[in-house]
């Protein structure tokens, strides 16, 4: 059997002493994407920023292995360059610090090397245009006074760039308008091949209309009490969360 | 990156007798008119009768005072000061495109021009020495008219200068490149005292960038030389005066300055200040927004290293109705470095609807290094609208976190941060040529204590 792209193995996360995620398990292989939503406070956002390494989160259990090599000792930088990418639910604001000047020192990073002056504008324009992105764009300060569609475009673009092998989109479907929905899922599925795999990590069922996902897996207290193929978020649409939360406070009285 | 240590400095004697015939012999030697030596002298008199500080001033509390060599001496003026070119170094500020130019070295020109476009329109930059001759008029109206000395520093450089320059756009005239003033600093030559005296008169447009430099900021001097430097900026009704000064000096360097505005009716005054180098930088700009209408924004950016002490003492003066000013300073300070920022508004109670802020933001990246920012207001006016705010911290780590997200390594992520947080200041910078000086200088400025750690 071939390793896995991404394994998240028994992982257990705390946030200043407060145990967030767990014990959670997922696989993921080469061309899948994976959904995985739960209600408010589930450990979405902690499961997604632990992924990357934010320093708030400390992961006291369990293993993260991109293409069966740990990355849960490596430093956020190391494991973007070995292609792991996390796409911001909140991306953070750096007045002064040019988009352009950004984008292409994050493209130099993840070669290894100094992208050249012509390719990287080539590049850039191609995906701009995908993006339904204005060049001017890129002149603006990272995320500086974006609007919220702004910032979620700007994250595609930045996958769109960087081409990781595995992507970790933390509710970038909220605060979209339809159209704007509609043109970040364009820019996902552009991404999307056989060589890289999509973690979609969201509140709601809508963006799963735009992008097809081949396993759901539900998320409640840390942890993954459900997995099915697309058909489990329609009848998290039609149910909601309350059926899954009762059946784990059942299990939580049970034990 | 080490400081040299030295010796605190102890108040020199200063014998009356012998400065003022020294101050007179300056004068005289450097062709100067018998009102001029007056004037000198008068200023001399004045820092005579002062002390430098008692210590309870709030503009002197915070300084590490035994840092600053307590004396006046008249510098030594080489040949070529009646505006004779003499060759000196290349200046690391020479501008590419510029509208005029004065360069001194030590009291000396070493480069003087102006393009035609501004001399038509009745521009003039000259060494202030050759403009009271050639300019009385002129100057006698409006050297020292902005107020009396700051302190004694202050009145002492009025009286002690040994290189100045005038600068002058009459009504209505518009230059839309900007003028330099360079100087560079003769490290042997010891202590060195400027004038620098601005007027745009109504209507008018000017921005004159003052670079300083040090010849050699390598040399270990024993004795910390002292630079002081007046600047009067005036901007009479309607006027647009753009002042930017970005002084590298040699590291054992104290650095004082008053720089102080005068901002007429419905005049604007712009001024940035970058401070890099020297071991103390002292740095206090006056903004007098007595006439209505008028508009004052004062941005100061520093990067500290070593035991440098970098600190600004402003004053926002609001009497005119309707005025506005702002202050935004923002500093970086690595290894043991200190920064103090006390800032003043003052509305007096005729300042009705004026509109008045202050933004002080210190990143600190070494654990040694601090920031006291005091932001004060005192307003007597009922119908005001001011702010202030203040901060002292790290770089924020959720910055940091996203860069390094996408593979961009924590130093260089730092780098980009601290980089990005003093270009806001620097925008303000009038000259493209200058805001890339002042980026390259930040970017030297960080890279020995950051490389280091």
């Amino acid at each position: 059997m071939t390793t896995p792209l991404f394994e998240i193995d028994a992982l257990q996360v705390a946030v200043e002493d407060k145990q967030i995620v767990n014990g959670l398990s997922l696989t993921l292989q080469p061309g899948e994407v994976h959904a995985i939503m739960g209600p408010n406070g589930s450990g979405k956002s902690t499961l997604a920023n632990s992924l990357m390494g934010h320093p708030r989160y400390t992961i006291n259990g369990g293993d993260i292995r991109l293409e069966g090599e740990s990355v849960v000792e490596l430093a956020p930088d190391e494991r973007a360059r070995l292609g792991l990418f996390l796409a911001f639910q909140y991306p953070t604001d750096i007045p002064g610090v040019s988009m352009i000047n950004f984008l292409r020192r994050a493209m130099s990073a993840r070669r290894g090397e100094e992208i050249p002056v012509r390719e990287f504008r080539q590049v850039l324009n191609e995906v701009l245009g995908r993006l339904q992105m204005d060049e001017q764009f890129v002149r603006r300060y990272v995320n500086d006074g974006f609007s919220g569609g702004e910032k979620k475009r700007a994250e595609i673009l930045q996958l769109g760039l960087l081409e990781p092998r595995v992507a970790v989109m933390d509710e970038t479907d909220s605060g979209l308008d339809i159209d704007a929905l509609r043109i970040v899922s364009e820019g996902i599925n552009a991404f999307h091949s056989d060589h890289n795999a999509i973690l979609l990590i969201t509140h709601y069922q809508r963006i799963l209309r735009y992008v097809q996902p081949d396993h759901v897996h539900v998320l409640i207290d840390g942890r993954i009490v459900e997995s099915g193929d697309a058909g489990l978020a329609e009848r998290l649409e039609r149910d909601g969360y309350e059926p899954f939360m009762a059946r784990t406070k059942e299990e939580v009285m049970a034990s | 990156m080490t400081t040299a240590t030295l010796e605190a400095p102890s108040e020199s004697e200063i014998k009356p007798d012998e400065l003022r015939g020294q101050v007179e012999a300056l004068s005289r030697s450097k062709g100067e008119p018998d009102w001029l030596v007056a004037f000198r002298l008068a200023s001399l008199e004045q820092a005579l009768g002062m002390n430098w500080w008692t210590g309870q001033e709030e503009s002197w509390r915070r300084t590490p005072r035994e840092r600053l060599p307590r004396r006046a001496r008249v510098g030594r003026v080489a040949g070529g000061s009646n505006g004779t070119p003499v060759s000196v170094p290349s200046h690391v500020f020479a501008p590419d495109a510029h509208a005029g130019m004065v360069h001194q070295i030590d009291g000396r020109v070493a480069a003087s021009d102006l393009a035609d476009q501004a001399r038509a329109q009745g521009v003039i930059i000259k060494p202030l020495s050759a403009a009271a001759r050639e300019h009385p008029g002129l100057i006698q109206e409006w050297l020292g008219s902005v107020g009396p000395p700051s302190d004694r520093y202050d009145a002492f450089g009025r009286a002690l200068w040994t290189q100045g320059v005038f600068v002058y756009a009459p009504p209505g005239a518009v230059i839309d490149e900007s003028l330099f003033y360079l100087i560079t600093q003769d490290v042997e030559q010891g202590d060195h005292w400027h004038y620098t005296l601005v007027v745009a008169e109504r209507e008018s447009q000017l921005s004159l960038i003052d670079g300083g430099d040090a010849d050699d900021r390598r040399a270990e001097l024993g004795e910390a030389p002292l630079i002081h430097a007046s600047v009067e900026l005036i901007a009479e009704a309607g006027a647009n005066l753009q002042f930017a000064s970005v002084q590298r000096w040699h590291r054992q360097t104290a650095a004082i300055s008053t720089t102080r505005g005068r901002v007429g009716r419905d005049a604007t005054i712009r001024v940035t200040t970058a401070a890099f180098g020297a071991d103390l930088d002292k740095q206090r700009i006056d903004m007098d927004m007595s006439q209505n209408g008028g508009y004052a924004d004062i941005r100061g950016l520093f990067v500290g290293d070593g035991k440098q002490h970098i600190e600004h003492v402003t004053r926002q003066h609001h009497k005119g109705v309707g005025a506005t000013s702002d202050l935004l300073i923002r500093g970086v300070l690595t290894d043991e470095s200190q920064a103090v920022q006390y800032g003043l508004i003052r509305i007096e109670p005729e300042g009705q609807k004026t509109s008045a802020h202050q933004t002080m933001r210190n990143l600190l990246l070494d654990d040694g290094a601090g920031a006291d920012p005091i932001p004060m207001l005192e307003i007597e006016a009922d119908d005001v609208k001011c702010s202030h705010a203040a901060a002292v911290g790290p770089v924020d780590p959720d910055q940091l976190f996203y860069l390094q997200a996408r593979g961009i390594p924590p130093k260089t992520a730092e780098r980009m941060v601290v980089r990005g947080f003093l270009a806001e200041i620097a925008d303000g910078v009038p000259d493209e040529h200058m805001r890339d000086v002042i980026d390259q200088l930040v970017e030297i400025q960080l890279e020995p204590a950051r490389s280091s750690s």
